[in-house]
């Protein structure tokens, strides 16, 4: 029996990341778990994935890394959110939303008779 | 750029993802068996989630630096061990290229500063020099594109096409600010100079309108940087100090902008000085308002938004106009109606001169593009050498590099792994290279045409110098990889993994044409340097047709240190009268003109026999001391020398007799005897010829030894000439006599400077510079090529021998000769020699009429030069071939077929 879950789209996991590094760092666990609540049952997230993402973001400048105690006391690296980071966050969020929002429109547009 | 840096911390980079990696595992581990997981099970299950710890490494490894730059990189450190384990091979590579880029990089630094590098004013590329085509009816001094100081004023105010117009000239003062009086080089400039050039001032200010708007009214100069600060020290309190110029005291008002040194890269002035003080700077010079004196190059920078074709032709209206009121104007010259009609139809010509005028620029143009063009074939050389390297190399490898694309490596791959070879390579050359450069400038420098040069031709590498280089370096790595990269991994896969120990014939082929192309690449080269040998060497043998040894010269100008026309001439008499008596000298003589400079004292002549005929073209003329022929050892064919007769006393002006030499004669007199015509200079109308030939000499050289020119002599003392060039002919070494000399000039004003003092044979090789560095480059350069191309046939013919063993013991066992197996080798050999010189003939055709002019006594297709140099390339390349197909002729038949 498949899941019902279906792979995040391309492009989208750069998106919820740096969403997730938008309230507080996190090192990559974190991250993973947070991933696997808020998208339960609905996106599968690939945690192989993760790692690259976490790197090509850092690289870009949008994210900045540093070894920090971690909640069970074994250090980790946490990453946290650049400037140039959150006005990304921003850019990518309006421009999902319009995606979004003409998607819907042409639905409805289709949908009626 | 960030991500090359990953490169050198990428030790750090993979430690710190293993950690993070591993933390990942751990917790995902302890958090699985919390939930109730075996610990065996939940590992197994947590590294499935991560979807496998190499490859999320190897994605995360791609985006630190792409995976192309990575496996370059690699590449490069495979590159890198592999020639430490060569060092032969990699010492013979690298060697070839660091002479090939750093000789590249010598010549370019020249060509660059003396004819490519623009001024370092505003938008140099909107200046232009603007230059008079036709008859000016005018007498000029100076060197070239020369017009009249009103002329200027005139263009000035042409602003619809000029934004400014501006006007300088070079000279010499005698410059004191306090000490001794040394001579300077001065450049006499409009008040629209600094302005124009957009050049500010560093101290002070700069020369601007105010200072060059009434003659003998502006006593100011401006110091260039460099002389304030070597010679003044770089003091603050430069501003308002007094300098005498010439003696005549005058006001510095500041100090120019540090990096601006001029206009004219071959002659940089200490000072500036504005024209309206010229009759101070020059001494006895009025023309600075008059209309018919030529001596100053006028630049203008053109308006925005008009192009040169545009100004060029706004401007003749005016000018046309101009013409006709000049030829109406007081103190036009009485000329013939040709000549009139000559100067009507003159036109104003614009070329672009972001570079500034240099008449050094005029006269190395060619040769040092002559010799980028033979350093460019030399790198071209050595680059086909190398690849003929890397092709021997790359047979040599060829069982590796088939292993490696059975292992599943693609061609592409191996073919860029051959290609970070050379480029390793061709890199490390040119450091290797860069490193040569500023030794070979020096010396280039050094032994360039001009004293002034010196000072102004930089021999340090610069950014640009460095960018360039590098683009050499590279191009020569990836030119010499190519071949080996095409080449790389071609053929069946099959049969080069089955022959043992090496393959078969891999890059023969391309080898060959590599070394045909050599071949005629290195015949250019050595038709080229014999010629310009040939060159040097006639001109040496010609000489300058009078006897150097034991001859030195010295130069005096007393009016620059403020002498008045008739107490110089007697300081001039007195100081011949001392030299004369002095014990040093054995006959001694004063010239108005310095001897081989490249310049003369030149005009049209009248002469006057049974018929008035004028010169078809300028006369060199000169006026000397008796004594002056037989001081430099000139005959005197017919008539006589000066003496007494022709010496008028001080003050008293005016000329009666005159020499002439035998080419004059041939030109303009046909067969008749000279003695007795009547000549004058000047070839107009009202020109009275009146001064007798009393005698002819022998031709010999005055402007420069290639010249041959009609030549005419008057008495010094009968004038008021105020300076002069002594010759003297002394007992004893030249050295010697300096210190006597400057003992008597010293005697007879301790506050004159003398401005030059040097031995003939000196003059003579200083005249000869050019020719001497293109016979001396360009033959070292063919004698590289040679080398260079010799070895490359040499290799590529072994190499045939060794593959070819096998094949020549059965010929042998099957009875045929060991001449015909040597014959074998040879015509191989013989036609790629015939085919490079087949390819190299037309080439030289072609490219001889580009160097024609820097010759003498020999023509660029002179048959001799040619068959010569084919012969040398023919003998060394066959004895190159020799070694060879000797080793082919001894082979053991039993021996060869038991190897296999």
């Amino acid at each position: 029996m498949p899941s019902p879950r279906f792979p995040i789209p391309q492009g989208t996991l750069d998106m919820l990341i740096l969403q997730i590094l938008s309230r507080e760092p996190a090192h990559g666990y974190g991250i993973a778990q947070r991933l696997e609540q808020i998208s339960r049952s609905v996106v599968q997230v690939n945690q192989g994935s993760l790692y690259p993402a976490l790197h090509r973001l850092e690289q870009k400048g949008w994210l900045q890394a540093e070894w920090k105690q971690s909640e069970t006391g074994r250090e980790a690296k946490f990453y946290a959110l650049t400037r140039s980071g959150r006005k990304q966050l921003a850019v990518e969020k309006d421009s999902w939303a319009r995606l979004s929002g003409a998607v819907q429109l042409i639905f409805e547009e289709e949908g009626r008779p | 750029m960030r991500r090359l840096l990953n490169w050198f911390r990428r030790r750090d980079l993979e430690s710190g993802l293993d950690r993070e990696l591993r933390y990942h595992i751990d917790r995902r581990v302890g958090d699985l068996i919390r939930s109730g997981l075996p610990e065996k099970e939940a590992r197994r299950q947590a590294a499935l989630e991560l979807g496998g710890f190499a490859q999320v490494r190897e994605e995360v490894r791609d985006i630190w630096l792409s995976r192309w730059l990575r496996d370059f990189l690699y590449d490069l450190r495979f590159s890198a061990r592999s020639f430490f384990n060569s060092p032969a091979f990699t010492a013979a590579v690298v060697l070839s290229l660091a002479l090939g880029v750093g000789a590249t990089t010598a010549i370019y630094s020249l060509v660059d500063q003396v004819l490519l590098h623009a001024l370092p004013v505003r938008q140099p590329e909107r200046l232009v020099l603007v230059d008079w085509m036709g008859d000016q009816a005018a007498n000029g001094f100076g060197s070239f594109n020369l017009m009249s100081y009103p002329i200027c004023r005139d263009l000035q105010s042409q602003d619809r096409v000029f934004e400014g117009v501006f006007c300088r000239a070079l000279t010499t003062v005698n410059l004191s600010t306090g000490g001794e009086h040394k001579p300077a080089a001065a450049e006499i400039v409009s008040g629209t100079y600094f302005p124009v050039l957009g050049v500010g001032a560093a101290v002070g200010r700069v020369l601007g309108n105010e200072d060059d708007l009434t003659p003998g009214a502006s006593p100011v100069v401006v110091l260039s940087y460099d002389f304030w600060k070597t010679q003044l020290g770089g003091a603050p309190d430069v501003v308002g100090r007094k300098v005498l110029v010439n003696q005549h005291p005058m006001t510095v008002v500041g100090v120019a902008d540090p990096v601006f040194r001029g206009i004219d890269i071959g002659e940089v002035p200490s000072l500036w000085i504005p024209a309206s003080m010229s009759a101070q700077a020059i001494p006895g010079f009025t023309g600075l308002l008059d209309r018919r004196t030529r001596w100053m190059q006028i630049l203008a920078r053109l308006k925005q938004g008009v192009s040169l074709a545009q100004a060029q032709a706004g401007l003749q209206p005016w000018f046309k106009t101009m013409l006709e009121e000049d030829t109406r104007r007081a103190g036009f010259p009485h000329v013939t109606a040709e000549r009139r009609q000559r100067f009507l139809a003159s036109t104003l010509e614009l070329t672009p001169a972001p570079q500034g005028h240099s008449s050094l620029r005029r006269r190395l143009s060619q040769p040092l593009w002559v010799l980028l063009a033979a350093t460019a074939v030399l790198l071209g050389l050595a680059c086909l050498n190398v690849a003929g390297l890397f092709l021997a190399r790359g047979s040599a490898r060829d069982r590796e590099m088939s292993t490696r694309l059975a292992l599943g490596a693609s061609r592409g791959r191996i073919a860029r792994q051959l290609l970070a070879d050379s480029v390793l390579l061709a890199l490390t050359g040119g450091l290797f290279g860069v490193a040569l450069a500023p030794l070979a400038m020096r010396t280039l420098i050094a032994s360039l045409p001009r004293d002034a040069a010196a000072n102004a031709l930089q021999s340090s590498i610069d950014l640009r110098l460095l960018g360039f280089a590098f683009l050499v370096s590279a191009a020569a790595g990836i030119l010499s990889g190519l071949a080996p990269a095409l080449q790389a991994g071609r053929g069946p896969l099959v049969t080069s993994l089955r022959t043992r120990g090496g393959s078969a014939f891999n890059g023969v082929r391309l080898r060959k044409v590599l070394v045909t192309v050599q071949i005629a690449l290195s015949l250019i080269l050595v038709i080229g340097g014999l010629l310009f040998v040939k060159t040097l060497t006639g001109l040496l043998a010609k000489g300058p047709g009078f006897q150097t040894s034991r001859l030195v010269s010295f130069g005096l100008d007393p009016r620059r240190s403020g002498y008045s026309p008739a107490e110089a001439s007697r300081l001039i008499r007195r100081v011949y009268a001392d030299i004369q008596a002095s014990a040093i000298t054995q006959t001694s003589a004063v010239a108005r003109f310095q001897l081989l400079t490249g310049g003369s004292w030149n005009n049209p002549m009248t002469i006057q026999t049974n018929r008035r005929i004028s010169t078809d073209r300028d006369v060199n003329l000169n006026a000397v001391s008796p004594g002056f022929f037989s001081t430099l050892g000139v005959r005197i064919i017919a008539g006589r020398d000066f003496d007494d007769r022709d010496s008028r006393p001080v003050g008293e002006v005016g000329s009666r007799s005159a020499i002439v030499n035998e080419a004059f004669v041939k030109r303009y007199l046909g067969g008749r005897s000279p003695l007795g015509v009547r000549i004058c200079q000047g070839d107009g109308p009202d020109a009275k010829p009146d001064i007798e030939v009393v005698g002819v000499v022998a031709d010999f050289s005055y402007r420069g030894i290639r010249e041959e020119s009609e030549q005419a002599y008057f008495p010094i003392f009968e004038g008021d000439d105020a300076g002069g060039s002594f010759y003297v002919k002394v007992h004893g070494r030249p050295e010697q006599a300096f210190s006597s000399i400057r003992a008597i000039v010293h005697h007879a004003d301790p506050a004159l400077p003398v401005a030059y003092f040097r031995t003939l044979d000196e003059q003579v090789n200083r005249s000869l510079n050019t020719e001497r560095v293109l016979a001396i480059l360009s033959g070292a350069f063919s004698v590289l090529a040679l080398v260079l191309s010799l070895i490359g046939l040499y290799g590529v013919m072994s190499f045939v021998v060794a593959k070819r063993t096998r094949e020549i013991g059965i010929r042998l066992a099957l009875g045929a000769t060991r001449s015909s197996t040597a014959w074998l080798v040879l015509r191989d050999a013989l036609v790629m020699i015939a085919a490079g010189t087949a390819i190299a003939l037309p080439c030289v055709w072609a490219l001889g009429r580009l160097v024609a002019s820097e010759l003498y006594g020999v023509k660029p297709t002179d048959p001799a030069m040619i068959a010569a140099s084919a012969l040398i390339l023919c003998s060394t390349a066959l004895g190159a071939a020799l070694m060879p197909a000797r080793r082919a002729s001894a082979v053991d038949p039993t021996e060869s077929l038991r190897f296999e």
